[in-house]
């Protein structure tokens, strides 16, 4: 009963905080906004994938798109790579409209889908052959690049194999180390860490925060709420294609102490997932009981 | 576990071996693959459709044996040589038993080595099987790919031999003969079967070998790999056209006596030594003519070469039960390939143009996949097997040469659309890499016009070469070469109509499937449109006159470098 009082007060609370916050992010953009994105609408038939979202991604700033599976944070980041056309909305990349301006955006972009839907008849040698020719990259300058990434990511072993024998984790490196061979501004990462042992998805990381350090931005979509919180510097949360959250990690963590919950738990509300998730957990706890070990 | 139950479980395990094979096949087209099977149940089982299909071919081939059977006393009373009759005998049964594995391969293999490449035996693995029961399993996996096959296999030699017997052969032979020929055939069909499952077996895991090695990059891999899957393609192809051949030209065979009966003896005999496929044939040749007209030395070579074929069926059913016990193991390995340790030194970037790029990566992808090798080698094959075939093997019939050069040009429609829909599939492909690069459509465009001058013009000039000997030819001979033009003409313009109805953006034109409303629909228009061009041009050439045909081509051709200019213009990278 305590309990579903608490639970009650959160909610209440959070309404009103949502809602600040969100506006407050989004007035906060300025010239250096890398990426700006406004009333962005997109539905698939009746489904609807994107719903009103606006946000800004800042120029050095490691941008968060977290929300559980389905929420439709692929089909925002295919929206701003001009894969999809937006229903209704305004989108700008480097201040250009990636529908018209797709050549120039595309060369400051790198893409890490949440698929590797990379050549799988190909060889990375036969892949990177490839990339370099289409983006006209400096042949020295690129092999210098693909020779530290294939060794810092430790993938060498597989310069000459097919894609299609690789790993789920190698597919992954190979589309990392394509996004990044033409040192872009802008990396879009859909779930890169999907498949990488602890070392590589470190090394990611790494490189994530470098590429800032430099300058540079990075959209980073993830469904886990730890990786976000690592590696982002402002998070938007993503629900049945709405926005429901967005701030920095210190902004997040104030709105959920304020609330009386703990990220985790503002998370899974937002995110409509507590009453979902508190049904398993007892259900669970429920069988394990009557089934214990002899 | 009992039997019956591993055989029903064997179908799970078949069925995943089914799957792994028509991905595999998909190449770069696999999401498509996976989004059509996830609506469509029936593209879940193309086997079943193969395998009827080869069960009917199979059964069909009852035929040779029957038409050689009942030719056999009628030549001989005619007067030719028993060592003629002998020869033409066994040398078409020979045929009819080379014939079944060949069809029974040819259909099966694209899903044997699925099976064979070990993965749908990885989840069995993991339960709590005997290891002898996991390998009866591989077995009666093995054997469910080619069950009803084998089923007819079984079963058309006895009835072919019966059959004869019934109403050709039961009043010119003698009961203890016609006992032996039924006897015999019924054994020799086991021990064929046996041996064609082995071989079978053995095939298949070669074949996923080289499908799955891992050393993908090296040249003499993608030769072995080419070259198994085009020999795959042309022998499929060849196959039935023989045989639709052997069945027609048996009694021509046994009228035209061409050899001395001395050379035909010495040919019987060293045949009749060859244990697999000749043995067995002589046997039945034999039996029915009468062990003693016929050269004992035939009789003694064919009894040793069937023993030889017994022990040879032995050993290869010993190395194919090795094979499956491998494959069915946890620790399998494709081949023992010594790694090559790759040092950074190894990585060397080389850039070529973005055509060039292209060009080669749609090269490599349709090379690598059954799907893509089929829309390369389909474009030759097809007009050769439906055009050009029928003018070398049998008359062009009371239409003449000029009714064949108008089927040719249907199969140039068909193959030229089949080019289409693979060069331009190959895009839907490697999604990741394309989405995020700076992509001019007018690059990808020029890569796939080479393969339109390529494949389906190399099929065109071949039919040149046979139809040489019809004095047609002549006539026909400046039409043809002034049409010439119109192949990659209706091939780019196929290319264009594609990606004006299914890949309009706002801003500009794509090859990719974008526009997917009314899809059905838009092929068979793209399809009609393609065959409106190739006749059309034809149509031109016979009513207003050659040369107005070869104008209107070169007109066309302008029109079509204007369309190019503006669905894909020129881009700064």
């Amino acid at each position: 009963m305590k309990e579903e009082m608490n639970d009650e007060i959160i909610t209440e609370k959070l309404e009103h905080i949502e809602t600040d916050f969100i506006e407050s992010n989004i007035e906060e953009g300025n010239g250096k906004n890398v990426v700006k994105v406004r009333n962005l609408t997109k539905s698939f038939g009746p489904v609807m994938a994107v719903n009103n979202v606006s946000f800004e991604v800042r120029k050095g700033e490691i941008f968060g798109l977290l929300g559980p599976n389905g929420a439709g944070k692929t089909t925002c980041v295919k929206l701003l790579l001009g894969l999809l056309e937006p229903d209704h909305g305004e989108i700008e990349v480097f201040g250009l409209d990636p529908g018209k301006d797709e050549i120039t955006i595309k060369n400051n972009i790198g893409y890490v889908s949440e698929e590797p839907l990379i050549y799988k008849s190909m060889t990375p040698r036969q892949l990177f052959d490839f990339i370099i020719s289409i983006r006209n990259l400096d042949e020295a300058e690129a092999q210098d690049k693909l020779r530290y990434y294939f060794d810092s990511l430790e993938a060498l072993q597989y310069y000459d194999k097919l894609i299609a024998t690789l790993s789920r984790g190698n597919k992954q490196k190979m589309q990392v180390i394509a996004s990044l061979i033409h040192d872009p501004d802008l990396l879009i990462m859909d779930e890169p860490l999907t498949g990488l042992d602890a070392k590589s998805a470190k090394v990611v990381k790494e490189i994530t925060e470098l590429h800032t350090d430099r300058g540079g931005s990075v959209i980073f979509s993830t469904h886990i709420l730890e990786v976000a919180e690592e590696v982002c510097d402002r998070i938007a949360i993503i629900n049945h294609g709405k926005l429901v959250a967005i701030g920095t990690i210190e902004e997040l963590s104030k709105m959920a102490n304020k609330a009386g919950a703990d990220l985790e738990d503002i998370f899974l509300r937002l995110t409509e997932q507590d009453e979902s998730v508190n049904k398993i957990i007892n259900d669970l706890r429920k069988m394990m009981k009557n089934n214990n070990k002899k | 576990m009992q039997n019956i139950e591993l055989y029903k479980l064997s179908k799970k395990v078949y069925r995943e071996g089914v799957f792994h094979s028509q991905l595999q096949s998909a190449g770069s087209n696999q999401a498509r693959f996976l989004e059509r099977v996830e609506k469509d149940k029936i593209a879940r089982m193309p086997d079943m459709i193969l395998k009827f299909m080869s069960a009917i071919y199979i059964g069909i081939l009852f035929i040779i044996p029957l038409r050689s059977f009942g030719e056999i006393y009628g030549s001989l009373l005619s007067g030719t040589s028993i060592e003629w009759v002998t020869l033409v005998g066994g040398g078409s049964i020979g045929a009819f038993l080379l014939f079944q594995p060949i069809i029974l391969l040819v259909f099966s293999i694209t899903f044997v080595w699925g099976l064979m490449s070990g993965g749908p035996y990885e989840w069995v693995n993991t339960l709590p099987f005997a290891r002898k029961d996991v390998e009866k399993l591989g077995l009666f996996t093995f054997f469910r790919s080619m069950n009803v096959q084998l089923i007819v296999m079984a079963l058309v030699l006895p009835i072919g031999s019966i059959v004869s017997i019934y109403f050709f052969l039961g009043e010119q032979i003698s009961i203890v003969n016609c006992t032996i020929l039924v006897i015999f055939s019924i054994i020799q069909s086991f021990v064929s079967i046996v041996f064609y499952l082995s071989i079978a077996v053995i095939l298949g895991r070669k074949l996923a070998g080289v499908m799955e090695e891992h050393e993908g990059g090296s040249k003499k891999n993608n030769i072995i790999r080419i070259g198994t899957m085009v020999l795959y393609l042309i022998v499929s192809m060849l196959a039935m056209y023989t045989i639709q051949i052997a069945m027609d030209k048996i009694p021509l065979l046994y009228a035209s006596e061409s050899l001395s009966p001395q050379t035909a003896n010495i040919i019987n005999i060293v045949l009749s030594f060859v244990a697999y496929p000749f043995s067995s044939s002589y046997i039945l040749t034999g039996t029915v003519i009468g062990f003693f007209e016929i050269p004992p030395l035939v009789v003694i070579g064919s009894v040793t070469g069937f023993i030889l074929f017994v022990i040879l069926t032995i050993f290869v059913f010993s190395k194919a039960l090795r094979t499956l016990r491998s494959i069915t193991s946890t620790d399998i390995k494709l081949r023992d390939v010594e790694e090559r340790k790759i040092e950074l030194d190894d990585i060397v970037a080389k850039k070529v143009t973005p055509v060039k790029a292209f060009f080669k990566r749609d090269l490599s992808i349709i090379t690598r996949e059954m799907q893509g090798i089929m829309y390369l080698i389909m474009p030759i094959m097809i007009p050769i097997y439906g055009a050009i075939v029928p003018l070398d093997f049998q008359s062009i019939g009371s239409y003449g040469l000029s009714a064949n050069f108008l089927v040719l040009v249907f199969y140039i429609i068909m193959t030229s659309y089949m080019l289409i829909v693979g060069l331009t599939n190959i895009e839907a492909g490697g999604e990741t890499i394309t989405a995020s690069m700076p992509i001019v459509v007018r690059d990808q465009v020029k890569a796939k016009i080479p393969y339109f001058f390529g494949t389906i013009l190399l099929a065109y000039l071949s039919w040149f070469l046979f139809a040489i000997k019809y004095p047609e030819f002549w006539i026909l001979l400046r039409f043809g070469l002034l049409y010439l033009l119109a192949i990659p003409i209706i091939g780019i313009a196929g290319l264009f109509f594609k990606a004006a109805t299914f890949g309009k953006l706002k801003n500009k034109f794509v090859l990719e499937e974008i526009q997917n409303k009314y899809k059905f629909l838009k092929y068979v228009i793209g399809f009609i449109f393609v065959a409106v061009l190739a006749y059309g041009f034809a149509l031109i050439g016979g009513f207003l006159g050659y040369w107005i045909m070869f104008g209107v081509e070169i007109v066309s051709l302008a029109l079509l470098s204007v369309v190019f200019h503006f669905m894909f213009p020129k881009l700064k990278t």
